[in-house]
Formats: C-alpha cells, sequence, structure tokens
C-alpha cells in the first residue's frame, strides 16, 4: 500500500502541470539586455590606463602644427596694443618720478 | 535569431559574455531559458511571474557578469538554479502567495471530464501543500523533480550534500504523503 502510494506520488510530482511561457521570452530577454550597459569592474590599474586614454590624441603632429599656427596668429595679432599699454605705462611712471623730484 | 555559437559550452560563452558580447548572451539565453522557466513557475505557479523572474536572472547576469566566477568548479546551471531560485524565494516573501490558476490547461484532453476534474484537484492541493512545506524542503522536491538535473546537481545547487539531500526529499515527501492520503 505505501509503496503504491510513493508511486502515486512520484507520478504526481513529475507530472506537475507547467503553463508554457510566451514563445518570445527568450527574444524579449535578449532584445531588453541590449538596453541594458554592463557593469564594469576595473583594477586601480586599469582605472588609470582609461583615464590617460580619454587625453589621448589620435594625429598629435596635427595638434601640434595646428596649435603653432593658432599661437602665431594670436600673438601676432595682440604685439601691437602691448606695445602700446607699456609706452602708456612707461609714460605715467616717468611723470611720477618727475612730481616726486619736484616736492624734493 | 539564428544560434551563432551553438557548439560553445556555457563557459566558453560566458567568457565571452563576460567581454560584453551580445551574441554569446543570446545564445546562453536561448539555451537555458525553458528549463529556468519551469523552475520559475513550480515556485510561483504565475506565468508572469515566472517569466519576469527569469528576465531578471538573465539580465542581472548580463548586467553584471563578473559574478559568475568560472574557478569555482562549478557549472553554470547549477549556479544560476540557485540564483533563480533566490529571486524566487525573495518575490515571495515580498508579496503574498497567489492563489493556485484553477484554470490552467489540461494535460491529457483524451481524459473524461471526470478524471479530468479529479486530476486538476489532485494537482491543485499537490501545488497547495508543496508550497506549504518549509523553504528548503519545497527547494529540494522542485530541483529534485526538475528534468535533467541529476541529485547532485540539485544538491550543489542548494549548497548541500547528497545525504541532506535525500533527507529533505524524503521529509517533503512523508509530509506530502500525509496531507494527501486521501489522494493517494
Amino acid at each position: 500500500m505505501s509503496e503504491n502510494q510513493d508511486e502515486k506520488l512520484d507520478q504526481m510530482l513529475r507530472s506537475r502541470r507547467i503553463e508554457p511561457a510566451h514563445r518570445d521570452l527568450a527574444a524579449r530577454i535578449i532584445l531588453k539586455a541590449q538596453t541594458v550597459p554592463q557593469v564594469q569592474n576595473l583594477s586601480l590599474w586599469q582605472a588609470v590606463r582609461q583615464l590617460f586614454a580619454e587625453f589621448h590624441l589620435p594625429q598629435p603632429g596635427y595638434v601640434l602644427a595646428t596649435a603653432l599656427v593658432l599661437g602665431m596668429m594670436l600673438g601676432f595679432s595682440t604685439a601691437p596694443d602691448n606695445a602700446q599699454m607699456s609706452d602708456a605705462g612707461s609714460v605715467t611712471a616717468q611723470s611720477y618720478i618727475a612730481s616726486d623730484e619736484e616736492l624734493l | 535569431m539564428p544560434a551563432p555559437w551553438p557548439e560553445k559550452d556555457d563557459h566558453e560563452l560566458l567568457a565571452l559574455v563576460q567581454s560584453g558580447s551580445h551574441p554569446a548572451f543570446a545564445e546562453l539565453v536561448q539555451r537555458h531559458t525553458a528549463r529556468f522557466y519551469r523552475l520559475a513557475f513550480r515556485y510561483l505557479q504565475n506565468k508572469e511571474a515566472a517569466e519576469d523572474m527569469v528576465q531578471d536572472a538573465f539580465l542581472k547576469l548580463w548586467e553584471d557578469p563578473g559574478k559568475w566566477q568560472a574557478d569555482r568548479n562549478t557549472k553554470f546551471t547549477t549556479w544560476f538554479y540557485r540564483v533563480v531560485v533566490n529571486l524566487c524565494l525573495d518575490w515571495q516573501k515580498r508579496k503574498r502567495p497567489l492563489a493556485i490558476n484553477e484554470e490552467m490547461p489540461l494535460a491529457d484532453e483524451r481524459e473524461s471530464v471526470d478524471q479530468t476534474m479529479l486530476r486538476d484537484e489532485e494537482q491543485r492541493i499537490l501545488e497547495q501543500e508543496i508550497a506549504a512545506l518549509p523553504e528548503r524542503q519545497r527547494t529540494a522536491l522542485n530541483l529534485c523533480f526538475d528534468e535533467g538535473l541529476s541529485n547532485q546537481d540539485a544538491a550543489d545547487a542548494m549548497g548541500v550534500n547528497l545525504k541532506a539531500l535525500q533527507s529533505l526529499i524524503m521529509r517533503a515527501k512523508t509530509t506530502l504523503k500525509e496531507r494527501m492520503k486521501n489522494y493517494l
């Protein structure tokens, strides 16, 4: 009797009904994963390398040449104004010296 | 979507997933979704909830594939069974137990109406009694009666030895036999 019960129970446990999943469940999971970014566990060294990689210049020659040209253009365009300012400054200084001498 | 690497084993696919490969992840999902859905359904007795659990488990794996460590000498499926079981148990703790769906499709359409009703009733009572079992006994039962999972794999998934698993199964079945004696 007990053996029969065991068999019947085993049979019932094996034949437990399972409602089938939607056919597109796997496709849904795959699609959803495409919108989820992966967490990256970086070591300290990898993080430092990644930081330096952010400043990597793809064509340093062109960058250097462009910087030089821009620097020269800026230098030439601002040089005369500086000269005027320094002249004006020297005049002002001379007037101060002269006024000091008058007092003495 | 065609399976790009059906010849690769789970561990090779996981290594590719860890390097961000979507096709490897897709292959893994297509390979194992059905079996993990079955397990989740046995716990939750609810199609939508079981689908959500499987989706959550796979998305957690995709999001942080570093959680899987190949050097632990565990099969992917054994480890992932544990992930799904834990998600299901968490879900059950958060929600109230679901009523057993009484309108589930019938297993065999050739049965007479009386047989069908009796069988339906048996299944409903069985699910209720399984749901009332202690957590570890329920997990052991759900894992051991899943096709394709050996007792050793089930023991590994639960983190117990084989004898402990057999003891849990024995106790669960004794309880069920007692509670279901009118149907056996």
